[in-house]
C-alpha cells in the first residue's frame, strides 16, 4: 500500500515535466450542424494513446514530438488525420464529412471504450438511437430508457422516479446542462420533462462517481441540451396522440452563434373541454402541461465560448365540481437557467465557469363555499460553479474545482380563510442553506494495464437563519419557539469524499474494474404517499435532520467479442447508507403545519448490494441489450418497524430487461422492449377489527407484502419517408431529387399482450356485518392496459 | 371512436381493478377495547379481538370476535365501579333503546344478536363533566388501562341552514362557533334527522358522523367562524341520483350533536377517520390508528361531552 501510495504521489508530481512534449487540442464539432462533438475518442495508435473530448467538444492530448496519425472516432464515424507534432497545436476539427456505412460508424464510434475506461458503472445514451424502441404514449423518453438498464429500476407503472442500486429516487442527481433539476416528472410521472428533440444525449454514473459531483449519493445523470443548427436554419417537431413538439433552431452567426428553441404541450384539457358537458359536474376539470427549452451558443473568440440555457415547464391539474361549488387548481413546475462560460487557457488548460438557477414550486389551491385553502412548496437554487481540466501530459487528465449553492426551502406554506376570518396555519416554513465544495481528481495510466482516477472532494453546508424551530413538548402543552436570525449559522456539517475507481487490462478485449466513492448528500426527499408524487417534500440537512452519508464499492469484470461487436460486463456491488429520513409512524400531511418538517421524520440507514448483468451487440441491422439484475436493498430505522430491518421501498429481486431494435431497411425499423421485475413492497393491514361500529385496519410489518411480478412487452415500428422525390429533369428524364422535409411515423405499442401489472395493492371493505352482506378484499389496482399509439414527426 | 372511449384512452384510464390473492404476512391477534362515556350515559365497552385480514366475514364470525369474561373496572376518583356484562339478546327489561342504539341495531333486531358488551346502571359512575375516568380491563390473565376525562363543553354560537347555490330546496347544516382562546379544544359532529316517515317511523334512527366529523382548533384557536357539514345519511346513499346527495332538504329538523373531547381521544379519531377516508388511495400512507390504552390492546376509551342544537332547514 505505501508503495502504492509512494508511487501515486512520484507520478503526479513529475508528470507534467516530461520534456519534449507537445500538444494537440481544440474543439471538435459536427460538420453538418457545427454542434460540440461530445465524447469523441482522440486516439493515437502508435502510441496506443488517447483521449475523449468533454461536454463541451475540447480536447487535449500531450504527447512526444512526432509524426502521427490521429483517430477521431465519434458515432458520425472514424476520421483519420495526420499530424508532424514538433510544435503543439490547436485546432478545431469538423467530423462527419466523411460518409460511412452505419455499421462501421457503430464499430468505430465506441470500439474498446467499454473495456478500456476506469468509468465503472456508467452509461452513455444518445436521443437519437433511442428514438426507434418503443416509446410510451408516442412520447420518446430518455428517462424511462434509462430505466431499462441494469442497477435502475423504475419507481412505478409509467412512473418517472428512478432507483439506482437501491437507492431513493431523491439520491440522483440530475442535471440539465449542469442546473439541478428537482422534479424531473410532468403528469404525476408519467413524462419527463425532457423533451427528446431538444435533447442532445445522457450520461448516467451510477457506480463510482467522479469527485466534481457531489450532493447526492446513488447516482448523477447529466443530460445536455441541443445546442442549435450553427449551419443552417431547421424545423422539426412531431405530432401525437396526447402531445405536440416544435423545435426551431439556426444559426444567429454562421459558425459563430446559434440557438435552439423547443416547446412541448399536451391537449389533454382541449378534448376535455370538448367532451364534458358543460352542464357536468366536472365541466371545469382539466389537465395539462407544457414546457420550454431555449438555447443559445456564442463562440466569443477561440479561446472563450458562452452558452445560456433554460428550461420552464408547468404542469397544471384543475378540478371543478359545479353542484358542490368545490374548485381545486394544482400548478407545479420547474423553472432552470444556466449561463456557462468556456476559457481555454492554453492547450493544456480548459476552465468552465457557470451560474446556474433553479426554481420548483408546487402548489395547492382550493375552494368550496366560503372556504379557500392554499398550500405551497418548493426549492430554489442559485449556484455557481468553477471547473479546470488540465492535460499535462498524455498519462493523466486532472480536474479540479468548486461548486456553491445557496439554497432556499419552502417545506410547506400555508393559509386558510374562511371569508374574513383567516385561520392560524402558523409561519411559512422557510430554510436557507449554503452547499458548497471543492475538488480534485486526476485520471492517469498508472502502469500500461492500470489506470485509476483517483480524487477528492471537500463538502460543505451551513443551515442558516433565518429560521423558526418549533419545540414540541408532551401533548397536552403548546408548543414553543426559538427564532435564529437572519445569516446566523444554526448548524454546520463537513466531510471529505474520497473517491476511487480504476481498470486493470487483461487483454485487449478484457478488463477488470474496481471503484469506491463516499458521498455526502445535504438534501433529502421525504414521502408520505407509496408512490412519488410532486407532493413530496424536499427538505435540507438542519439541526435535526443530518446530512445523509454513503459509501459504494463496486467491481467489475468486461469483456468485448467479436471485434467489439458484442459488449459484456458483470458488477457486483454493495452500497451502505446512513442518516436516511422517513415521516414517523402515522404522520399526517397537516402535521406540517404549523410544525418544522424534520420534527416529524425519523432517522435510519441503509444497505444494498446486487449483482448487475449486462450484455449489448452494438453493431448490425440488429442491436440492443440484456440487462439483468439481482439484488436486495433494506432499511433500519430504530422508530420504525419496532426496530427491526424491513426491504426498501422498492427493494426488487430480479430485474431483466430485454431491449432490440431490427432495421430491416433504410425505410423501416422494428423496435422491441421487455421487462420482468420483481413486484414492488408495500405495507397491507394484516388484521381488521371495529369499532364505534367502524371496520379499521391493522397494518402489519413495514413493506412486508410484494405484489405480483411486474412484466411487459412492447413493440415499435418506425416508417420512413423516401429521402427523395421523382422528377423529371428538362431532358424528359426522371430524377431523383432530395426531399427538404423529411418525416416518418412512429407507431408504438405499449404492454402488447395486455398485462395486468399492479400499480398498488388496496384492501376493501363493502357491505355491513349485520346484514351479512360484509366482505373485505384484496385489490390490485392497473393502470394501463394495452395502449397503441402514433406519431408524426417531421424535420425540414 | 366514440369521443368518451376517446377520453378513456388517452387518460389511460383503461385500467381496471380486480381481486387478488397475495401473502400478507405477520397476523397477530390483538385484543380492541373500544369504550365510550359521555355526559349523562353510562360507560360501554366493547371487547374484540382483531381478525385475520383474510378471516371469514360473516355475521357468525362477527358476533364471535366480541369476547365475554372480562372484568371491567371504571373508576371516577370517588367511585370504582365493575361493570355488568350485557348481551344484546339478553338485556335487563328498560334497557332496549339505549344499548340498540349503543351498538347500532335496531331495537326490534337485539334479540338476534348475540353482542356482548359491558356496562352498568349504576347512575354513580355515569358521565359528568370535569371528571377523568380511569378503565381497568382484565381478561385472559392481562391488564389493560387507559382514562379518559369528559371535558367542559363549548356550544354552538348557532346554526342554519344555507342553500346550494345550484338548488332552493337543498342545502347544508351549518353552524358559528367561538374557539375558547385558552386552552385546547377538540370536537365531534353528528347529526341526526327528526324527520319521519309516513308511518310515524323515524327516518334516522341513530346520530351519525360524516366522512370526517372531528378537528380541533391547531388552525382555529380564539377565533370565531362558520362552517358546514354535509348530510351523511344520504352522502352515499346509491338510491339517490349522486347529484342529490349529501344535502339536507327544506324543511328537514337535524339535530346536531357536537361533542368536546380531550387530545389523546381526537388523535384516535382524526387517525380513524383519516384511515377510513383514504383507503384504496395510493397517495396515502398506511396509518395505525393510535390507541390510548396500555398494555398491548388497541381501541380507544373516550369521553365526550356533547351539546345539542336542532336545526330547521328554512332559509
Amino acid at each position: 500500500m505505501k508503495h502504492f501510495i509512494f508511487k501515486l504521489l512520484m507520478v503526479l508530481a513529475f508528470s507534467s515535466f516530461g520534456q519534449d512534449q507537445v500538444t494537440l487540442s481544440g474543439y471538435l464539432k459536427d460538420a453538418k450542424n457545427g454542434e460540440a462533438l461530445i465524447g469523441v475518442k482522440v486516439y493515437i495508435p502508435a502510441l496506443e494513446k488517447g483521449t475523449i473530448s468533454n461536454t463541451y467538444g475540447f480536447f487535449s492530448l500531450t504527447v512526444p514530438k512526432g509524426k502521427y496519425e490521429v483517430e477521431f472516432r465519434s458515432y458520425l464515424g472514424t476520421e483519420t488525420k495526420e499530424f508532424d507534432l514538433q510544435q503543439s497545436i490547436n485546432i478545431d476539427f469538423e467530423l462527419g464529412n466523411k460518409i460511412q456505412e452505419i455499421e462501421e460508424v457503430l464499430v468505430n464510434a465506441k470500439k474498446g471504450e467499454n473495456v478500456q475506461s476506469t468509468k465503472v458503472g456508467q452509461i452513455e445514451l444518445e436521443v437519437e438511437k433511442i428514438k426507434t424502441l418503443p416509446a410510451f404514449m408516442g412520447e420518446v423518453d430518455i428517462v424511462k430508457t434509462i430505466q431499462l438498464l441494469p442497477g435502475v429500476s423504475s419507481a412505478s407503472e409509467g412512473g418517472q422516479g428512478f432507483y439506482v442500486r437501491g437507492g431513493s429516487p431523491d439520491q440522483n442527481l440530475v442535471l440539465l446542462d449542469e442546473a439541478t433539476v428537482y422534479n424531473a416528472s410532468h403528469l404525476f410521472g408519467m413524462f419527463s420533462v425532457f423533451n427528446s428533440d431538444a435533447i442532445k444525449s445522457a450520461n448516467l454514473i451510477k457506480g463510482s462517481m467522479p469527485a466534481n459531483y457531489g450532493g447526492r449519493m446513488s447516482s448523477v445523470l447529466e443530460i445536455n441540451m441541443n445546442e442549435g443548427n450553427y449551419k443552417q436554419f431547421k424545423i422539426k417537431g412531431g405530432l401525437g396522440l396526447i402531445s405536440s413538439r416544435l423545435t426551431l433552431e439556426g444559426p444567429i452567426v454562421k459558425d459563430k452563434a446559434s440557438f435552439m428553441v423547443s416547446a412541448r404541450r399536451t391537449y389533454l384539457d382541449l378534448f376535455m373541454k370538448a367532451f364534458i358537458p358543460k352542464g357536468s359536474s366536472f365541466a371545469g376539470t382539466s389537465y395539462y402541461f407544457y414546457d420550454l427549452n431555449f438555447k443559445l451558443n456564442y463562440k466569443v473568440g477561440k479561446r472563450d465560448r458562452l452558452f445560456l440555457s433554460s428550461y420552464y415547464g408547468k404542469d397544471n391539474f384543475t378540478f371543478g365540481n359545479t353542484n358542490d361549488a368545490f374548485n381545486v387548481t394544482m400548478p407545479w413546475g420547474n423553472a432552470i437557467a444556466s449561463l456557462r462560460w468556456n476559457h481555454v487557457f492554453s492547450n493544456k488548460l480548459f476552465m468552465n465557469v457557470s451560474g446556474t438557477f433553479t426554481d420548483y414550486l408546487f402548489s395547492f389551491i382550493s375552494d368550496q363555499e366560503e372556504f379557500n385553502f392554499q398550500l405551497n412548496s418548493g426549492i430554489r437554487d442559485f449556484g455557481g460553479k468553477i471547473d479546470f481540466s488540465y492535460f499535462p501530459n498524455f498519462k493523466h487528465k486532472v480536474k479540479y474545482g468548486a461548486d456553491y449553492t445557496y439554497h432556499i426551502f419552502t417545506p410547506s406554506s400555508v393559509s386558510a380563510k374562511q371569508k374574513d376570518v383567516t385561520f392560524d396555519t402558523g409561519l411559512a416554513q422557510k430554510l436557507y442553506g449554503h452547499e458548497s465544495g471543492i475538488y480534485v481528481l486526476d485520471e492517469f495510466d498508472w502502469t500500461e494495464k492500470i489506470r485509476i482516477n483517483v480524487g477528492i472532494r471537500y463538502s460543505m453546508y451551513q443551515h442558516v437563519g433565518p429560521f423558526t424551530r418549533y419545540i414540541k413538548t408532551d401533548i397536552t402543552n403548546p408548543d414553543s419557539t426559538l427564532f435564529y436570525p437572519k445569516r446566523k449559522v444554526i448548524q454546520f456539517y463537513h466531510g471529505l469524499e474520497p473517491r476511487l475507481s480504476g481498470r486493470f487490462l487483461i487483454s485487449k478485449t478484457a478488463s477488470l474494474k474496481a471503484g469506491y466513492s463516499y458521498n455526502y448528500q445535504y438534501v433529502h426527499l421525504t414521502s408520505m404517499s407509496t408512490v412519488s408524487l410532486p407532493t413530496d417534500i424536499w427538505f435540507p440537512t438542519t439541526n435535526i435532520a443530518k446530512p445523509q452519508k454513503g459509501w459504494q464499492a463496486s467491481i467489475g469484470y468486461f469483456q468485448n467479442f467479436k471485434n467489439d461487436h458484442y459488449e459484456a460486463s458483470v458488477e457486483v456491488y454493495y452500497k451502505s447508507m446512513s442518516n436516511l429520513t422517513e415521516f414517523k409512524e402515522g404522520a399526517l400531511p397537516s402535521d406540517n403545519v404549523n410544525d418544522n418538517t424534520d420534527n416529524i421524520l425519523v432517522f435510519g440507514k441503509g444497505q444494498s448490494y446486487g449483482i448487475e448483468f449486462f450484455f449489448k451487440k452494438t453493431v448490425g441491422k440488429f442491436t440492443g441489450w440484456v440487462g439483468y439484475t439481482l439484488a436486495k436493498s433494506t432499511r433500519i430505522f430504530p422508530d420504525l418497524n419496532d426496530g427491526k430491518a424491513f426491504s426498501a421501498k422498492y427493494d426488487r429481486r430480479h430485474d431483466l430487461s430485454l431491449v432490440a431494435s431490427y432495421k430491416l431497411n433504410d425505410r423501416l425499423t422494428f423496435g422491441a422492449a421487455f421487462i420482468f421485475a420483481t413486484g414492488n413492497t408495500l405495507t397491507l393491514p394484516t388484521a381488521w377489527y371495529v369499532q364505534g361500529q367502524d371496520l379499521l385496519f391493522h397494518y402489519g410489518a413495514r413493506n412486508s407484502a410484494r405484489m405480483a411480478p411486474y412484466h411487459r412487452l412492447d413493440l415499435s415500428l418506425t416508417i420512413y419517408d423516401k429521402p427523395y422525390r421523382m422528377k423529371k429533369n428538362e431532358a424528359g428524364e426522371k430524377i431523383k431529387v432530395i426531399k427538404k422535409l423529411r418525416s416518418n411515423w412512429a407507431i408504438s405499442v405499449y404492454n402488447v399482450y395486455n398485462r395486468s401489472n399492479p400499480y398498488f395493492l388496496y384492501v376493501d371493505n363493502k357491505g355491513n356485518f349485520l346484514q351479512g352482506d360484509f366482505q373485505i378484499k384484496v385489490k390490485q389496482v392497473t393502470l394501463f392496459p394495452i395502449l397503441p399509439s402514433v406519431t408524426w414527426n417531421f424535420e425540414f | 371512436m366514440p369521443k368518451i372511449v376517446y377520453l378513456l384512452f388517452v387518460f389511460g384510464l383503461l385500467g381496471c381493478t380486480k381481486e387478488v390473492n397475495i401473502d400478507i404476512p405477520g397476523f397477530q391477534e390483538m385484543l380492541v377495547i373500544d369504550g365510550s362515556i359521555e355526559t349523562g350515559m353510562p360507560p360501554i365497552i366493547f371487547i374484540s379481538k382483531s381478525k385475520d385480514i383474510y378471516a371469514s366475514t360473516n355475521l357468525n364470525a362477527f358476533l364471535n370476535g366480541f369476547q365475554t369474561g372480562a372484568i371491567v373496572t371504571v373508576n371516577n376518583g370517588t367511585s370504582s365501579v365493575v361493570l355488568d356484562e350485557i348481551c344484546a339478546d339478553n338485556l335487563p327489561p328498560g334497557t332496549e333503546t339505549i344499548v340498540a342504539d349503543l351498538l347500532g341495531i335496531p331495537v326490534s333486531e337485539l334479540p338476534n344478536y348475540h353482542l356482548c358488551a359491558y356496562t352498568t346502571f349504576n347512575t354513580s359512575i355515569w358521565g359528568e363533566v370535569g371528571k377523568t375516568y380511569a378503565l381497568e380491563v382484565t381478561f385472559e390473565g392481562k391488564t389493560y388501562t387507559s382514562s379518559t376525562k369528559i371535558e367542559n363543553p363549548t356550544n354552538l354560537n348557532s346554526v342554519f341552514w344555507q342553500t346550494d347555490k345550484n338548488y332552493s330546496d337543498r342545502g347544508y347544516s351549518w353552524a358559528n362557533l367561538s374557539d375558547n382562546p385558552s386552552q385546547y379544544d377538540a370536537y365531534k359532529w353528528e347529526v341526526k334527522r327528526l324527520n319521519t316517515y309516513g308511518n310515524s317511523t323515524p327516518i334516522d334512527t341513530k346520530f351519525t358522523t360524516t366522512f370526517n366529523p372531528v378537528f380541533d382548533d391547531e388552525f382555529m384557536n380564539g377565533k370565531t367562524f362558520n362552517f358546514f357539514y354535509e348530510n351523511p345519511m344520504t352522502s352515499s346513499d346509491d338510491n339517490i341520483p349522486s347529484d342529490y346527495r349529501g344535502y339536507f332538504l327544506l324543511n328537514d329538523t337535524v339535530v346536531i350533536k357536537l361533542s368536546k373531547m380531550e387530545r389523546k381521544v381526537y388523535e384516535f379519531m382524526e387517525k380513524k377517520y383519516v384511515q377510513m377516508g383514504t383507503a384504496g388511495n395510493p397517495f396515502a400512507t398506511p396509518t395505525n390508528v393510535t390507541t390510548n390504552i396500555t398494555g398491548g390492546a388497541i381501541g380507544v376509551w373516550a369521553g365526550y361531552s356533547p351539546t345539542y342544537d336542532t336545526l330547521i332547514c328554512k332559509p
